[in-house]
């Protein structure tokens, strides 16, 4: 997902707080820091780190850096691997069989929830490794004029890991511009109160 | 289950649903014209696909409309029987440029905003970052457009010509029927 295609769809973000003057001349270096590392060779379910704007390959910002007119820029890049439900099935039942075999020839009848337990860690594990991890690239824009962050994002799950990374990265919060985030901003902190006693209106 | 909203959550989805309900009378009751604190005129359409929704929980109850007018006219009917608006699609023009996006009520995700068309860099010696800022300068544009209609809204919700503005959303709303 991202800005420079033809439709966009986005979360809107504020920095709550000041950010300190040599920030800014670190950003480049956090992001490598915690940029994104592949998962290929791994059997990890999932993994995330920056990225390059222009180049969701390019963890080193090798492609461009990150610094744009008065926006830095950069990505998101989160790789998942999801395993068919149908594939888990097939290669559990057959672990299970293999194993029913195997305790039969210790005279035992049945395989406890304990091993069941092991075993189906065990097949994912396997599956996973077997697994390509399925990349997706989310463009972050942090104007540092204004301090508005936007996010080429608005799946809750993507917003989640994405606020709690772009505090570790950087130690500063985001506040998502909602409704009532919005009107504080717009209108000053005064409006507060009467908004937090705000009754619903009756239209019809 | 749900999460249980907090405090902030819930002021959310009324501000969010009564500035789209606010935003559909007042566009189409003084067409379309707005205009920025600076005086800037712009135009603002709350058009094609409006959704409302009303009830609770298992009652809860969604009608997406899109198209023509009187369909239109149907979303404007279920206003009337307490539905709130909660997704609209928007179109802001500033002559020759045009934008529409889809907004949310409840958090104001936007969704698939379309700005007038950045061309390319045709060739090497262009500043390679020249369509990323024309974009950017775009999309902010049309946040300032959208942050001052709800800055209109807010002026109105929070002072006390509300009742009258409510009076008169709820006069627009008899018309549809």
């Amino acid at each position: 997902m991202g800005f420079m295609n033809a439709s966009a769809s986005f979360t809107r973000y504020h920095i709550t707080e000041p950010v300190p003057s040599d920030l800014w001349s670190q950003v480049p270096d956090k992001l490598k820091q915690f940029a994104f590392k592949e998962i290929e060779d791994t059997a990890e379910e999932r993994g995330w780190g920056w990225v390059c704007f222009d180049d969701m390959l390019d963890s080193f910002w090798r492609t461009a850096p990150p610094e744009k007119g008065e926006f830095i820029t950069f990505s998101l890049r989160l790789d998942t691997r999801r395993i068919p439900s149908a594939v888990l099935k097939k290669h559990l039942a057959l672990a299970l069989r293999d194993e029913e075999r195997k305790i039969k020839e210790q005279g035992k009848k049945y395989v406890s929830r304990e091993r069941k337990k092991e075993l189906r860690e065990q097949v994912q594990l396997k599956l996973r490794a077997r697994s390509f991890p399925i990349p997706a690239e989310f463009n972050a824009v942090w104007n540092i004029q204004t301090g508005a962050v936007y996010l080429a994002s608005t799946q809750s799950k993507v917003l989640e890991l994405f606020e709690e990374y772009f505090s570790t990265t950087f130690g500063l919060d985001l506040e998502p511009m909602t409704p009532y985030a919005l009107a504080v901003k717009l209108k000053g902190e005064d409006v507060m109160n009467k908004l937090d006693t705000l009754e619903p209106t009756r239209f019809a | 289950m749900a999460d249980t909203p907090y405090l902030g959550q819930t002021i959310d989805v009324v501000l969010g649903q009564e500035y789209l309900t606010w935003l559909w009378f007042r566009s189409e009751t003084r067409s379309g014209q707005f205009q920025t604190p600076d005086g800037d005129p712009y135009f603002l359409y709350v058009e094609q696909r409006v959704s409302v929704q009303g009830g609770e929980g298992e009652t809860l109850e969604t009608a997406t409309v899109s198209g023509n007018l009187s369909e239109l006219r149907e979303a404007r009917l279920g206003l009337s029987t307490g539905k709130k608006v909660n997704r609209a699609l928007i179109r802001i023009e500033h002559d020759p440029e045009a934008w529409q996006l889809s907004l949310k009520a409840e958090d104001f995700a936007l969704g698939g905003l379309k700005t007038p068309k950045v061309e390319k860099a045709d060739s090497e010696d262009d500043d390679p970052d020249a369509a990323f800022l024309e974009k950017m300068f775009l999309i902010e544009k049309c946040l300032t457009y959208l942050d001052a209609s709800y800055n209109d809204f807010l002026n109105v919700r929070l002072s006390p010509e509300w009742d009258d503005e409510v009076r008169q959303i709820g006069r627009w709303l008899e018309m549809a029927e």
